[in-house]
């Protein structure tokens, strides 16, 4: 039962190969297989959002998947919003402007909710982004700035 | 909190699930969107020895037009089926209620078969899909249709046994002149109902006929209220007709308490909110209010 | 600079210097800590709320591969003594439980193996035996609880931790000379901090060195040292802290150790490096830090003139199973428990009792929100009986402007304020008429809006005595509570300022680099900012009480001037002027009067580093630019216990003014906020985003707490909201746009005037939300005494016959021990 699989799968653009139990979490197999701690988890019982991530473009909770199940797949996580030069996203810069961050610690899982939302609904009022982030909590921000960084980003994309 | 250990199964297609199925001890998990029961196996309060993942049965991934149905394969994510042309034009009451139902990225993941199965007596769909007569194709040990109001037995337990999986729901499109509406009331946006309300009547010159009402959240499953249902048999669609309909409806169930509600606020509520769910279908229909 | 007033820096909205690596995901907290041979430590936890243990079985879990050690309660104690704890006498609590389990959750044996999910296998085979005994599952239970029901037999036949019962002023005067007395009795929900990021560690030890290293989200590790160590039988020199970004605290990773010293326990046992994240289930079961969980029969006395003359409290506390904190949390009430208004009598008494749950710790407010909120209950009631218009009572009744430096009832000090002020600039962004014509338009409609108001102090800086001055004899009176940091300009003239607390979401980071760049005339962002643990050697109580800004600010002005003098005598050496003839601004270092010499930071530090020689001997010219300071409590002083005067501890208090206007339905018994202004007076604002940013925080907690959030348990001590699916925190579909407007009067104590302002947002909004609820249903004469206001409970209240809704006083309020008790 406790039989390693191999786990292929393109993160954040380059080609990984992991072997891994089959319950082990996605959310683990980024933290601790692939290193990439920006993910972060704050219930694993697919609640807070902290750990999402997106696969084959979709946003998931990493908690709630399993890492076999991303095998052949296209995960995204918030190490992969950076420009190839290392510098921020135009979110990320726009979360920074209007302080839509404090701990920082739902912020990566909060980034790629908030990426999706833009993808999906770049019209989007400021009701329909509180919509779009109510399943991703934040306990230190009131949310407000974070509508403000998504609103203002949706307007002015090219920033 | 991480799972007990399992023995992981993937088929590839419906011919691989049904021999996996059949070999299996009956103590197997079927693995579909994971949203209800991947954080169960997280607590160890679920922690089957294997788990079959569904997930790669690209064959059960289809929202399609069959006739006058519209037939769900078990893969169908919620967000794929809320967003389907097919069904806001045709079964617009499944996609209105997913307004209620968790959140995008849940979505995203959870399938309407997987939900039906896990059957958390809170959960939207299963009384939307009571009102809307569904189907639900059991396969598997004993492939076979079951009535939707077979299909909910109690918390967290369906007509889908052991060595079964849920393959396909199956939902009558709605025909002119029948609508539906569902609404809830919740402790936060997306969380599951303290007291929700389903209801689909079709409305033909100004009277009612063929209602189905059904409730969530109110007690250990998800059912349809016939003494109401049958009441508003004839019924003229008026304002007046959904406030005695509420009455009946709130005196005839026996809705359970609980930390975040009290038996007799459930009732309360089964009064209000049948009263606007049936205000909100008539007024689809364009009646006026008497 | 400081000099003029004008400010440079300071009061700007820069961007934060925290938020690059955060955004990239590049922040470590401590579960992202990754050494060689790490193993993972979890624990098996008890499933009775109250229960002797009487055997564990471990074999089965020590054979499972993959496990490294199974450690019980015994054993945890060889290496380890009681958690720290404030409690005279004190309450017993080991970071494994031995003889007892006390709450459902309290952990009884900790497994060590190679990855999380192994130690939880391991943790599913251990097998414990119990003996139930009575579970005392509320505060009325505790009153009674005898023998078997005790909790901590040692220490009597009680479950009563503690009576205090303290009188300040002409109390008994002031209600028999009353025209009106307000009396209710009110109940404070058990809510927490829950932060996104639950408590963690990481922890080293070096067998060779007998050295540990910590790696941990639990906070004031310097001050921490001494009963860590304790608690580890080692001493404080064996223990080094390295800061972590931390995932949130609101107080809740304040004084929480039992994380971090079990898994110091299993590092030494496992002599490998051991990771102990609570996962959201210990979190909330086992977390050692809910809140205040009160019952308050609280009473208001008013003169003929509608002038509030005395107030009495009696309160029963339930913290649960054990009591590290003590009486803090009602020392912190005591630091303005009369609010803003001029009354000066205080008659206050608490019972502290120890029920079946995990005991409580602090979070922003630490109980003055709650004395806040009940104070703020009365008034609004009292606004009612008098038939006075709530602002006007409340005006009426305020300190003037001229009153401050003012010394309340209890002996703390306020600095400065002006609350008619802040309350009328409020009233004026909210429209105040504008409000009141819409609430009159929904009148009578099934959809009501009520206008509600809150007028509260917020005391900040945070000092310890608030710990200990109820006690008769006190057994550590502790009176430290410093902040330092140490700033140095390097061979190219780059400040870089070190500090010693983490960063828990406070902006340390940006709001000393602007405080820095203030004293130093340079570009805020020029200046590098990083963070020491205790190997740096220097005091930090760290974020607490809305202490930080303030401390930090007068560590870093007190570097500052050290440094600056540096600066000054190297320039003044080499144009041979006075030091006194040398000033600083954006270039540098000038000579005031004619030649235009000026020197930059660079060639300043490069002739210091470099050219010893080039100046005179002494320490006036000692190698390099750098200063640490240690800052204390700017104004602070010990209680009397002849005359029970609490001393000054909390003087710093600036002052808040919340309107929130909400619509309830009436037929869905649902609330929603319709507009809310919040007006906040924190002196001297360093950084308004940031500032506005605390304030929001607070006040989406302040919202979950009025509407969403609670402990349950039932009888048998099982908690009833066992996840995030239960225990609700606000999203963002339940936090409406929020307008906040700062007002200020400066702080005379501090460096430029700061006033902390990290919890008024929650001190505030949990009367005022109330206050607006209540309002909306004023012609059904509800009054709320109890939260959290869910549509199920305001259904009730709605439903309930008209004479029991606006006195809502006890029915049948238990005997209560009228002695100080103490054993």
């Amino acid at each position: 039962m406790s039989e390693k699989l191999l786990v292929s799968l393109e993160v954040n653009g380059e080609v990984v190969e992991q072997e891994t139990e089959p319950r082990t979490l996605l959310s683990t197999f980024i933290r601790d297989s692939l290193g990439l701690t920006g993910t972060h988890v704050g219930c694993e019982h697919g609640i807070c959002g902290a750990c999402t991530v997106l696969l084959n473009g979709v946003t998931v909770r990493s908690c709630l998947t399993f890492a076999v199940q991303a095998n052949g797949g296209k995960l995204k996580t918030v190490e992969g919003l950076l420009r190839r030069d290392g510098s921020l996203h135009p979110l990320q810069r726009k979360f920074a402007e209007h302080h839509a961050l404090q701990c920082g610690f739902c912020t990566p899982g909060m980034l790629m909710t908030c990426e999706e939302i833009c993808r999906n609904k770049p019209a989007a009022t400021r009701e329909e982004i509180r919509d779009g982030i109510s399943g991703n909590l934040c306990r230190c921000t009131g949310y407000q700035t974070i509508v403000n960084a998504v609103a203002d980003y949706l307007e002015n994309p090219h920033d | 909190m991480r799972p007990a250990p399992f023995e992981y199964v993937q088929p590839r297609s419906i011919a691989e699930l049904r021999s996996v199925m059949e070999s299996d001890d009956g103590s197997a998990k079927v693995l579909a969107g994971g949203q209800s029961l991947v954080p169960m196996m997280n607590f160890r309060m679920a922690s089957p020895t294997r788990l079959i993942d569904i997930n790669a049965i690209t064959e059960l991934d289809y929202i399609k037009a069959d006739g006058n149905t519209i037939r769900i394969g078990a893969l169908a994510r919620h967000n794929h089926i809320l967003e389907s042309t097919l069904v806001r034009e045709r079964c617009g009451l499944l996609a209105q209620a997913y307004g209620h139902v968790a959140h995008h990225t849940v979505r995203n993941r959870g399938t309407l078969a997987g939900n039906s199965c896990h059957a958390d007596p809170a959960s939207e769909m299963p009384a939307v899909l009571l009102t809307l007569d569904a189907i639900f194709h059991v396969d598997g040990a004993n492939p076979r249709p079951v009535a939707a109001s077979d299909f909910f037995l109690g918390m967290y337990t369906t007509a889908v046994g052991s060595n079964e999986y849920l393959r396909e729901i199956e939902i009558p499109m709605l025909t002119a002149g029948r609508r539906g509406h569902f609404d809830e009331i919740s402790m936060r946006q997306g969380d599951f109902a303290i007291c929700g309300v389903a209801a689909v009547v079709t409305v033909r010159n100004g009277m009612c006929s063929d209602a189905r009402i059904a409730y969530c959240g109110i007690a250990e499953h998800q059912f349809r209220l016939t003494e109401a249902e049958r009441w508003l048999e004839g019924r003229n669609a008026s304002a007046a007709t959904a406030l005695a309909c509420a009455d009946l409806a709130a005196s005839s169930v026996q809705p359970g308490g609980d930390v975040k509600a009290s038996s007799e606020y459930r009732r309360h509520l089964v009064r209000v909110m049948t009263a606007r769910v049936l205000e909100s279908v008539f007024n689809e229909n364009g009646l006026e209010r008497t | 600079m400081t000099d003029t007033g004008a400010r440079r820096w300071v009061g700007k909205s820069i961007l934060r210097k925290e938020d690059p690596k955060l955004l990239a995901g590049k922040a470590k907290f401590v579960d992202d800590i990754q050494l060689p041979r790490m193993c993972h430590a979890a624990t098996v936890s008890s499933i009775y709320a109250h229960a002797k243990i009487l055997a564990v079985r471990c074999d089965a879990a020590k054979a499972l591969p993959g496990v490294i050690a199974v450690v019980t309660g015994a054993e945890a104690a060889e290496l380890s003594g009681p958690l720290p704890s404030r409690a005279n006498p004190t309450v017993t609590q080991h970071c494994l439980a031995i003889d007892k389990v006390r709450y459902v959750g309290e952990p009884v044996v900790a497994v060590v193996a190679e990855t999380r999910a192994i130690a939880e296998d391991a943790a599913a085979l251990v097998e414990v035996d119990y003996e139930e005994l009575p579970v005392v599952a509320d505060m009325d239970a505790a009153l009674e609880a005898r023998g078997d029901a005790v909790l901590h037999p040692e220490r009597g036949d009680t479950n009563v931790y503690t009576v205090v019962h303290r009188k300040w002023g002409e109390v008994d005067a002031a209600f028999a000379n009353s025209a009106h007395i307000v009396k209710r009795m009110f109940r404070w929900p058990r809510v927490s901090a829950q932060p996104i990021e639950t408590v963690g560690a990481v922890v080293e030890y070096e067998p060779a060195t007998q050295h540990f290293f910590f790696y941990s989200n639990m906070s004031q590790q310097m001050m921490a040292s001494g009963g860590l160590a304790a608690a580890l039988k080692v001493r404080p020199s064996q223990l080094s802290f390295v800061p972590m970004y931390v995932g949130g605290s609101f107080g809740g990773k304040v004084g929480v150790y039992h994380v971090a010293i079990l898994a110091a326990v299993l590092a030494r046992i496992c002599c490998r490096p051991v990771k102990f994240m609570e996962d959201r289930l210990e979190h909330l079961l086992n977390g050692n830090q809910h809140g205040s969980d009160r019952r308050y029969l609280a009473e208001l006395a008013i003169d003929a003139n509608g002038i509030f003359t005395g107030l009495r409290c009696d309160v029963v506390d339930d913290y649960g199973a054990y009591f590290h904190l003590a009486l803090g949390a009602h020392g912190n009430a005591a630091a303005q428990i009369t609010g803003p208004y001029r009354m000066t009598a205080v008659d206050y008494k608490v019972t502290a009792v120890a029920t079946n749950k995990t005991q409580q710790g602090p979070y922003r407010g630490f109980g003055g929100e709650v004395a806040n909120f009940v104070l703020e209950r009365l008034v609004d009631a009292a606004a009612r009986q008098l038939k006075a218009d709530p602002f006007e009572l409340r005006k009426r009744n305020f300190l003037r402007p001229d009153a401050f430096p003012y010394t309340t009832p209890t002996g703390n000090l306020y600095d400065s304020g002006d609350y008619e002020g802040v309350l009328d600039e409020a009233m004026r962004m909210a429209k105040i008429d504008d409000w009141k014509a819409r609430k009159a338009k929904q009148r009578g409609n099934s959809k009501r809006l009520g206008i509600g108001v809150a007028t509260v102090c917020e005391r900040s800086v945070m000092n310890v005595t608030e710990f200990w001055f109820f006690e008769d004899k006190p057994l550590n009176p502790v009176s430290s509570s410093p902040e330092s940091v140490s700033i140095r300009i390097d061979v190219q003239g780059v400040p870089i300022v070190t500090i010693y607390a983490p960063c828990w979401g406070n902006s340390p980071e940006t709001l000393a680099a602007q405080l820095t760049a203030e004293h130093l005339c340079v570009d805020p962002s020029t200046i590098v900012v990083n963070y020491a643990g205790t190997d740096g050697g220097m005091l930090s109580k760290g974020p607490a009480g809305s202490r930080f800004t303030v401390m930090l600010a007068g560590a870093i002005e007190g570097a500052c001037q050290a440094l600056l003098a540096k600066v000054k005598a190297v320039a003044a050496h080499r144009w041979g002027c006075k030091e006194e003839d040398v000033a600083i601004d954006e270039r540098g270092a000038f000579m005031t009067a004619g030649d235009g010499h000026v020197m930059t930071f660079a060639q300043i530090a490069e002739a210091s580093y470099l050219y010893r020689l080039d100046f005179p001997k002494g320490d006036r010219f000692t190698t390099g630019l750098a200063a640490s300071y240690t800052y204390d409590h700017p104004c602070a002083t010990l209680p009397d216990p002849k005359t029970g005067d609490l001393g000054i501890f909390y003087p710093i208090v600036g002052h808040a003014c919340h309107l929130v206007l909400a619509e309830v339905d009436t037929e869905l018994a649902t609330v929603r906020i319709v507009d809310y202004v919040a007006v906040h007076d924190v002196g001297q604002v360093v950084n308004p985003m940031t500032m506005d940013g605390q304030i929001r925080g607070g006040i989406a907690q302040g919202i979950g707490t009025v509407l969403l959030e609670k402990y349950e348990f039932d009888e048998s001590g099982q908690a009833l909201t066992g996840s995030l699916a239960d225990y609700l925190i606000p999203t963002a579909c339940e936090v409406p746009d929020i307008r906040v407007s700062h007002f200020t009067t400066p702080s005379p104590l501090t460096s430029l005037g700061i006033k902390g302002g990290g919890e008024g947002g929650r001190l505030a909004s949990c009367p005022a939300i109330t206050s607006a609820i209540d309002d909306a249903l004023e012609d059904e004469g509800i009054f709320i005494t109890e939260l959290p206001v869910t549509p199920s409970r305001l259904f009730d209240l709605l439903r309930a016959p008209a004479s029991d809704r606006a006195t809502q006083e006890s029915p049948a309020a238990p005997e209560r021990p009228t002695a100080v008790e103490h054993h």
